[in-house]
Formats: structure tokens, sequence, C-alpha cells
């Protein structure tokens, strides 16, 4: 078995074969204060394994950032990337630039800190954080969505979708097309034809 | 499950062609796939109202994956217990079964108008007094039935004098999980039309004001709801009466309904009401 092992294998597996680093952090005779334990807690939320590992991602204006794995997995499409073994250097994102994607890693870093626990102060911050977050201007809002999708975050994707979906509520098609200056590509015919396939809705 | 895995070929498929996205991509830029995920968030009506914007919210709003979201979880055990042919599921897209099962429909002979709420998805049931057991409907010194377009079912029990006065009736039917309101509609009086104006004779309306009636609901599951309450004195107006709530949480078993109302103190008669029937609505 040991002649199958390959560079793939070694930076996969060598992190499991770490010395258990730290022994035992709350033992006083180690010297941690209190709040290097806490500090250490809240960097190291899962196991020692997740947190050794980062990955390089690349936007489409070249820029790079180095993240955690385990807020890199919180996209499916960079997850299947990684065990499909395609990210060994860096992981190129052609679809999002350098200003959208510092915006969700930070948005997937506060999703991964914040642990799922049933704490209501846990929940409230998360909360909170996710009402600031898409305080933007409409362009970043809608590049935040194009992203959540192309990047598969659901809970991001699920965030901003409901943003917008709260500010188009109640509106009517004129004023949405208004608002966000769209062009109505409907030739008058086929938009009463579409009124007409929905009348059902309002009988 | 499924709606993701398909969501993620359609991001691999749209990856490998990979259009440049514009500089300043606005709510018309939208992929349609993405605008899916945002009329998940939004009501029927709404998304019925949207799908007159632009092309891709139109073909975002046909999509299976949003309409699906608005069906009840039980709704194929809804299709075979309002239709006779369930196979017409297989054909029609999801919005066009939504739309289908949100329109009126008349079940058990007649006897029952069905449909499911278009803005929660919920269940709601008219039962006809045709469909409810009146003690002494058949003896027509008590009970007589009128034709009226003021009802669904185009006919009302009218009641002219009775010492005992009792309604009682059942329902199974499988209700999407959620809170329900049991009502009685009923009017004092009787009205028609002369002249072509509505007019109301309640010559024979009394003895609801001696004491109240008493409705009484309690489902399959030991729900239990108990209430009493005058009738109002206003006649010719349709009124809800309010018999109790229940709540259905587990969805994949018909729920069973028993309800009465009464009013069987038999030192009075009373009379002059016209019994619609009862209407079950989401809270």
């Amino acid at each position: 078995m040991l002649k199958n092992l390959n560079s793939k294998h070694i930076q996969r597996f060598s992190y499991k074969y770490l010395p258990q680093f730290p022994i035992s952090p709350n033992s006083p005779k180690l010297g941690f204060s209190r709040s290097q334990i806490a500090n250490y807690r809240s960097n190291f939320p899962t196991t020692i394994m997740s947190s050794s590992k980062t990955i390089v991602l690349r936007s489409s204006d070249g820029e790079t950032f180095e993240v955690d794995e385990a807020v890199a997995v919180e996209s499916q499409t960079i997850k299947h990337m990684i065990e499909d073994g395609c990210a060994d250097t860096s992981i190129p994102l052609p679809n999002v630039t350098s200003k959208i994607l510092s915006k969700v890693i930070e948005y997937c870093k506060k999703h991964v800190e914040t642990p799922n626990a049933d704490e209501k102060v846990a929940e409230e911050d998360l909360k909170s954080f996710d009402a600031d977050f898409v305080k933007v201007d409409q362009s970043t809002l809608f590049d935040l969505i194009l992203a959540a999708n192309y990047l598969n975050i659901k809970s991001l994707l699920d965030l901003t979708c409901q943003t917008v979906a709260d500010m188009i509520k109640g509106k009517t098609p004129e004023e949405i097309r208004k608002t966000f200056n769209i062009k109505n590509d409907f030739t008058p015919e086929e938009e009463e034809e579409v009124r007409r396939e929905n009348a059902w809705a309002f009988e | 499950m499924g709606s993701g895995l398909s969501s993620f070929l359609l991001i691999c498929n749209s990856t490998t062609t990979a259009p440049p996205v514009s500089p300043e991509p606005g709510l018309g830029d939208l992929p349609e796939s993405v605008v899916g995920y945002i009329l998940l968030h939004l009501t029927p009506q709404e998304i019925c109202t949207l799908a007159s914007l632009n092309h891709a919210f139109h073909h975002a709003s046909l999509a299976d994956f949003v309409w699906e979201s608005k069906l009840p979880k039980n709704y194929e055990m809804f299709v075979s217990r309002v239709f006779d042919d369930d196979k017409f599921c297989y054909n029609l897209c999801k919005k066009d079964v939504y739309a289908k099962l949100s329109t009126p429909t008349f079940i058990d002979g007649g006897t029952k108008n069905v449909w499911l709420d278009k803005g929660t998805g919920k269940a709601c049931v008219l039962i006809s007094s045709n469909g409810l057991a009146i003690t002494g409907i058949d003896d027509r010194r008590y009970w007589s039935w009128i034709s009226t377009e003021e009802s669904r079912f185009c006919s009302v029990a009218y009641l002219q004098q009775i010492w005992w006065f009792e309604v009682d009736g059942e329902v199974e039917f499988p209700f999407p999980c959620g809170t329900y309101t049991l009502y009685f509609r009923l009017q004092l009086g009787r009205s028609g039309r002369r002249f072509g104006r509505r007019v109301c004779n309640s010559d024979h309306v009394h003895g609801w004001d001696i004491k109240p009636v008493k409705f009484q609901l309690s489902t399959s599951d030991g729900q239990k709801a108990i209430s009493q309450c005058y009738l109002s004195t206003d006649p010719g107006k349709w009124n809800l009466y309010r018999a109790g709530d229940f709540v259905v949480e587990d969805s994949k078993v018909p729920m069973k309904i028993k309800f009465s109302m009464t009013q069987i103190d038999c030192t009075h008669t009373k009379g002059g009401l016209c019994v619609d029937g009862v209407v079950i609505l989401p809270k």
C-alpha cells in the first residue's frame, strides 16, 4: 500500500497523523489563559482536521484569496471541485469578481464560525449579520445572487433572493419595470396571453 | 434534493459556456433559474402577476420546482380524494396541478365543495346541509328545502319550528398541515327575491334568544372544542358561527372530524332558521 501513495494522498492524509495539538488546552499546567482558550475554540469550531487545510480561490480579476477548507466548502461547487481533485493549486472562479468574492467569503466565514446551536444569542447575532449583509446597492445584491447561484451556496441564495422578493412584493409589473429598469420584451399580444393563462389566480 | 441536483447540473452547463456577466446586472439580467429562486419566496398570486414582467420571469413562473413548493406535501392524496381520474396529475405541470386544485370542485355526490386556498395552499371544505344529519329533516312540519342562489349548493334547509334542534355531521379529508376553523353558515329569516329586490321574511324567527346554541367539534386524533353562543338577532344576513379550531400535524393520514350544533332545551320551540351548511377554512 505504501508504494501506491502519491503526493495527493500525502496532502490529504498527512494532517490525520499530526499530533493532536494542543493536547489539553484547559489544563492550567500548559499555561493557556482564558482568552487564549476562547480564541482557540472560536478558530477551531469543528475538528482539527478541517482547519489545517486552506484553499486558494482566484477571482475573475486575478486576485487570490486563501480560505479555510471548512469555509470554502460552504460552496457546493467548490466542494465538488475539491472532491474531484481539481483543487491542487488554486480554484479559478471566472464568474466572480474580487469585490463580490470577498463579500461571499465574509458570509461563509461568519456562518461557519457560528455553531448551529439552539443558543438564542448566536441565532440573533447571525440574523442581524444577515440583515446588515444585504444592505448593499442593487447591483451588488444581484452580483451576490449570481455568485451564490454559481457557487451553489444555498443559504446565501435564499437570503439574497428573499431580499429581492421583499423588494418586489406587492408591486405591479409596471412599477417593477420602472424601479429596476427592466425592458418589457413582450409584444402586447404575448402579454395579454400570459395574463389570460394566469387569470385563474385572481378569480 | 432533486431540485438541488438539477440546479447544480444547470450551473455545470452554464459554466461550460460561461457568458460574460454584464458589469452592472439588474433584475432583468437574471437568468431564468435564478428568477425561479426569487419566485420561491412569493405567493402564487404574486408569481402569476410577475409572469407578465418579461420572458425570464414568465419562464421561471412555469418552473415545476417553484410550484412544487406551493403544493401541500400531501397533494397526491388530495388529488385522489377529489378527482376520480387522478392520472391527469402526471401529464400536467405542477403549476397547472395547483391551478386545478385551487378551483372549487364538487365531491361526494355534490354534497361537498373543496378547493385549495390560493394564497396558503391549505384546504377549504364546504359541506352542504344535504350532507349533514339534521334531526327531523324529513318531517315537513319542521323542515323544508328552499332553492336559493345564495348558496353554492343551490338549496338550503329551512326550519319553521322545532323543539329538539340538532344538526350533526362528519367528514374525512386529507387536510394539508395547518390550523383550520369550522363554521356553521346560518341565516335567521328566509330570504328571497321579489320584483328583483332581495327581501327577507322573518315571520318564523323565534326562540333563539332564550337559550344559547351549543357547538361541538372533535377529531380522530383526540382534539375537542365546545362553545356556545346566541345566534345574531339580525335577520336576513348570512353569518358564519365558529364551532372551533383543529390542528392537522400529520397530513399523511386523512383527518376525520365530527361536529354538531344543538339546541335541545325542550321547554321552548325555535324556528325561522336557514342552514346552508358547514364551512372549514384555514385559520
